[in-house]
């Protein structure tokens, strides 16, 4: 017999199975980084393999890919285009600067450390990364999927004051309509 | 409660679910094939679908928004519910003798209908945009098509689909004697297909993929499941009228996979057409094998 | 004891003289009056006589009979019907309007008018009815004061024109038979000579075909549909333009019934359809919703022309039926629009988005109607278009069946448009205070709403009397079912199954999809839409109203750069240049007269032997 507790395992293990092999990708590519993305998508290293398909707009996407730097005026676009996803979401943060600033670790207009802004469920190291270590990170990112531990979208949810008071430290004027879960 | 019949239209619309969905797997690895990439597996589609219903989140912008991805689903399967899958009533006959060819040409359009009230309501541009091209090329393909279904039924006076099929076991299949009308009928089918070099509704780098642009989640699922169902309600529709139907399922699959396969491989090696471009090209060539036809069958019965 | 026919009239033509009377005293007593009216003339018409009444008199040595025919009866239902649902809309639409006893005095004459033209059944009072109804229109055209040189006078000129033609017709037949009486008429008519009857023919159907606003003369149509305050708009176009179909089925059916004039009837089906098609075209290039609904009219009456021009059983039923139907959905969608217009005070379709939210039931009966007129399978709008297809296949009219089924397509756009840029899009805030319209406006258009529900999967209910009415027409048994469709080939279109299936699967989807992720599944606001992360702000326009099918502007372009009144103003225009130059030959000199009297004369003894035969 199996137990509901079990049946219920099933079913996330399947919903589970499903959306780490359906991955459509929202590319915030406002950095540098965005110039890895066509090779990693195209024939020669063909990310599609992998479920891996461009979306057109953050309501259809799963993985929000910040590619590179932001600046303090991006920083606001990308929390709205975060809060528009859908759950369960995850964010790829790509390249040296989304870690610890990278280059930029020391501008006036770039932050240094995206994890305390949106919760980043896989950093890919590297400047650039090459398309080898994009795939080998959307691979990581499919593990963590399958074993449930890429919640960063519930994390969000669980520490919303937290990120809210540290973009507010950043975005001075703060006009952003308002996350209801 | 007639129960074979709710059993026979719950199998028709799976198999339809199915084979669909699987004819858009195959589409995306042929095209990755030609593109010299790997590609997706082809059940690749199904993940994509079951993922989008796995969300646990979804918003709308009101009541249209909620019901536009439900009149898509609930048009394209009545339109599969007239459709014969196989001749001679082998399959579930569902409703087939329930409706004809015009009130089939009314029904298809009933979800494009739907889908565009549903994607007006978001406010985004580039949904309102999109349905603005999808309904002006909309007119553009039909005369083609309408030219090649009239002079079908003009010519063998049935214009119920049974009707046809059963002709066709007798004087063959359609295609070949009713040639223009068939090649009106393609050429449209290409454009009805949506597929490149007629996709200019769905761009997605250039309108966010248009009238879904706003769709997420449950909803975007529900649109996928009704595309795939009404990809291959209007394959058997075109099967059951030019090819003669078929009498087993692998001849089906075989028939509709052949005819899906054209504006697949006709679409990946062709640019996009702007919208005027489209319009134009379905009054050109097509509307004048169209008229040819309707010509033909003029000739046939006087 | 009065008759009951003339009683009808006479509440009538009370109801118009009282709602003058009452509304010079106060509003509300006047639209009581107009509300009374207008409902207890309705239920006279449908409870008042059993047995067909009979009413003859004499007027100047002419038999004059009033009585309804079982064909004529089904308009004069359609006018009692919609008549006071427009006018119990009137009441709430024209509050506050100024003159307001003059335009219900005209309204109630315009009724009158109608419902007499059905009744009359001698040419010298259908032809009296006919100018009481032009002439009230006209007045209530010119109501509003807008555009009184251009439109006023382009419907006058062409409601003349229509006029004159009828009343040299019936001077003809009257003439040639002898008698004026519209069965006699039909009687006598196969034995005047042919060019005389072609004559008759041609006049009478340019006097009604004005009415029904059929492609060269349709000018003043949209005009005059979009100036007329829209409670009117939706008898105007809903029931007045159908009294030329009524007169259109006449002639064509029993006037011209004989096989000679098939020509006729197939140029005048072919005018149809290019009516159809062009009216089409011009809607969807119509930024204003009236003017929008005023091409689509014209275009929908086109359809009805084909199906009357036709003549088989099926096309005239298809006609009739879909008749009935425009009455319905155009009335529909004439009120639904002036309801937008009396809430937010434009009907510019640029201007006026985001009305779902704020007039849902509006929107409700606007999408029925809608989904009428497209003539989309659930509804009823689809029945007709239907059976006019089938008889147009069985009678092999094959390229016409492609000009007014691309025109059925072709109507998508238009609908699409004028659901999307009211009612859908993005909601401004300066629409942020727009209340639903009051309950007087709601109830005609929701009843009307139903209407069009119920006849989609039962439109037996209309089968009915238009099988009795075809019988007038010499149609004496018509196959019709309650809920299914059969055409000549014995194909068949089950309404019940398709309404039970659909019904089905959308409540079942409905289920699914409301219940999936029900707590977590919100509203947000139409600001809150993919913008590449930005925040829109509130005065930011993020419409896309402003030229909607621009593509397909363009893709159609070469049949629209001449317009038929542009055609009218050359002809105008070279009008003028003649009689500039006969006004040359006035020269006012005196000599220059002497010269013609010497030039005549010369003329005459040069030609003397020609003319006189000499």
């Amino acid at each position: 017999m199996i137990e509901k507790k079990d049946s219920l395992a099933i079913g996330e293990y399947i919903k589970n199975f499903a959306r780490k092999h359906s991955l459509f990708v929202l590319a915030y590519g406002t950095g540098c980084g965005a110039i890895e993305i066509p090779p990693t998508m195209t024939s020669r290293y063909d990310a599609e393999r992998f479920g891996i398909r461009g979306a057109a707009t953050p309501r259809q996407a799963d993985v929000l890919l910040i590619t590179g730097y932001l600046a303090t005026k991006t920083l606001k676009r990308v929390i709205r285009v975060y809060e528009q996803m859908q759950d369960p979401k995850y964010v790829i943060g790509f390249g040296s600067c989304t870690i610890n600033g990278g280059m930029y670790w020391d501008s006036y207009n770039t932050i240094n450390s995206l994890d305390k802004y949106i919760p980043v469920d896989v950093f890919i190291n590297g400047c650039m990364p090459r398309p080898e270590a994009v795939i080998s990170g959307f691979v990581k990112l499919q593990e963590y999927i399958q074993e449930g531990k890429a919640d960063g979208w519930r994390k969000y949810q669980n520490n919303i004051e937290e990120y809210r008071e540290n973009q507010k430290r950043i975005i001075k004027n703060w006009r952003m309509p308002d996350y209801n879960l | 409660m007639n129960w074979s019949l709710i059993l026979g239209i719950t199998i028709t619309i799976i198999t339809a679910f199915t084979v669909g969905m699987f004819y858009g797997g195959i589409s995306r690895k042929v095209t990755a094939r030609i593109q010299n990439r790997v590609g997706p597996p082809i059940w690749q589609n199904f993940l994509d679908v079951l993922k989008l219903y796995s969300k646990e989140s979804a918003i709308h912008h009101g009541w249209m928004q909620h019901l536009g991805p439900l009149w898509a689903i609930t048009a394209s399967t009545a339109t599969l519910m007239f459709v014969p899958i196989l001749n001679n009533g082998q399959f579930y006959q569902n409703l087939n003798f329930s409706g004809d060819l015009i009130f089939l040409m009314y029904m298809m359009v009933f979800g494009q209908l739907g889908m565009a009230l549903g994607a007006g309501q978001t406010g985004n541009p580039n949904s309102a945009i999109g349905v603005s091209r999808g309904l002006s090329q909309m007119v553009g393909y039909k005369v083609p098509w309408l030219l090649a279904l009239v002079a079908i039924m003009v010519q063998y006076k049935a214009t119920s689909i049974t009707g046809l099929i059963e002709l066709q076991n007798q004087i063959g299949w359609l295609m070949f004697a009713s040639p223009f009308a068939f090649i009106a009928g393609l050429l449209a089918f290409i454009g009805m297909m949506h597929y490149s070099p007629f996709d200019i509704v769905f761009a997605p780098s250039e309108l966010a993929s248009g009238p879904p642009s706003e769709f997420g989640g449950k909803y975007l699922g529900l649109m996928m499941t009704s595309g795939s169902i009404f990809t291959f309600a209007k394959l058997v529709l075109f099967v059951d009228v030019f090819l003669g139907g078929a009498s087993n399922i692998l001849e089906l699959l075989l028939k509709t996979f052949v005819i899906y396969m054209i504006p697949v491989i006709y679409g990946i090696v062709s640019p996009r057409y702007r919208t005027e471009q489209s319009i134009r090209y379905f009054w050109g060539w097509p509307t004048f094998f169209g008229v040819i036809g309707m010509l033909y069958a003029w000739y046939m019965i006087s | 004891m009065m008759n009951s026919l003339f009683l009808l009239l006479f509440i009538l033509f009370g109801s118009a003289i009282l709602s003058y009377i009452g509304h010079r005293i106060s509003e509300t007593l006047g639209n009581i009056i107009v509300v009374v009216g207008a409902f207890s003339a309705s239920i006279w018409f449908f409870v008042g006589f059993e047995t067909p009444a009979e009413f003859s008199y004499k007027i100047a040595d002419f038999d004059a009979l009033w009585s309804f025919s079982s064909y004529s009866w089904i308009f004069a239902a359609l006018v009692s019907i919609l008549s006071p649902l427009a006018l119990l809309y009137s009441t709430s639409y024209m509050k506050g309007k100024e003159r307001l006893g003059t335009f219900y005095f005209n309204f109630f004459l315009s009724i009158l008018g109608m419902i007499g033209i059905t009744m009359s059944q001698d040419f010298i009072s259908l032809f009296i009815f006919w100018e009481i109804m032009t002439w009230s229109s006209y007045l209530i055209v010119i109501y509003l004061g807008k555009d009184v040189e251009k439109v006023g006078i382009k419907y006058m000129i062409f409601s003349a024109i229509g006029a004159y033609a009828l009343l040299m017709g019936i001077v003809l037949i009257n003439r040639e038979v002898g008698s004026l009486l519209i069965e006699d008429a039909f009687a006598y008519f196969p034995q005047i000579q042919f060019s005389t009857q072609l004559l008759i023919g041609i006049l009478l159907l340019i006097g009604f075909s004005i009415k029904s606003a059929m492609m060269p003369l349709h000018v003043w149509a949209p005009g005059a549909y979009s100036n007329s305050p829209m409670s009117y708009t939706a008898v105007f176009s809903g029931a007045l333009s159908k009294m030329g179909i009524y007169g259109l089925g006449l002639v064509f059916i029993r006037l011209l019934s004989s096989g000679e004039f098939t020509l006729i009837n197939e140029i005048f089906a072919w005018a149809g359809a290019i009516t159809t098609l062009m009216a089409t075209f011009y809607a969807i290039i119509q930024d204003d919703a009236k003017k929008l609904l005023a091409y689509s009219s014209i275009g929908q009456l086109g359809y009805i022309i084909v199906g009357v021009a036709i003549g088989t059983e099926l096309s005239i039923m298809a006609a009739i039926y879909l008749a009935i139907l425009h009455a319905a959905f155009k009335g529909n969608l004439f009120m639904a629009i002036g309801a937008v217009e009396k809430q937010t005070g434009s009907t510019d379709m640029t201007l006026v988005t985001g009305l779902i939210r704020k007039m849902p039931l509006t929107f409700f009966s606007t999408l029925v109607s809608i989904i009428a007129l497209a003539a989309v399978p659930p509804l009823g709008g689809f029945v007709g278009k239907w059976m006019l297809y089938q008889s147009l296949l069985a009678s092999e009219h094959f390229f016409l069946i492609i000009v007014i089924f691309t025109a059925s397509t072709a109507a998508f756009l238009y609908s699409f448009k004028i659901l999307y840029s009211l009612f859908l899009g993005q909601e401004e805030p300066e629409f942020k205070n727009i209340k639903e319209a009051p309950l007087p406006m709601l109830i005609p258009m929701i009843l009307l709403s139903l209407f069009l529900i119920v006849t989609g999967t039962f439109p037996g209910i209309l089968f009915e009397p238009i099988a009795n009415g075809m019988k007038y027409l010499g149609f004496n048994d018509v196959n019709w079912n309650m809920s299914l469709l059969v055409n000549a080939w014995g194909d068949e279109v089950n309404l019940q199954h398709v309404s039970m299936y659909i019904g089905t699967i959308f409540i079942v989807a409905f289920i699914f999809i409301s219940l999936k992720n029900r707590k977590r599944t919100r509203y947000v606001t139409t600001k809150d839409i993919s913008t590449s992360g930005e925040i829109p702000l509130p005065h930011e326009n993020l419409s896309f109203k402003l030229n909607f099918y621009k593509p397909f502007e363009r893709a159609i372009s070469p049949v629209m750069k001449k317009t038929m009144d542009s055609i009218y103003d050359e002809i105008g225009n070279g009008l003028n240049a003649l009689f500039q130059f006969i006004r040359y030959i006035y020269s006012g000199n005196g000599q220059g007269y002497a010269l013609y009297v010497i030039i005549f004369f010369v003329l005459l003894l040069l030609l003397k032997n020609q003319i006189f035969g000499l």
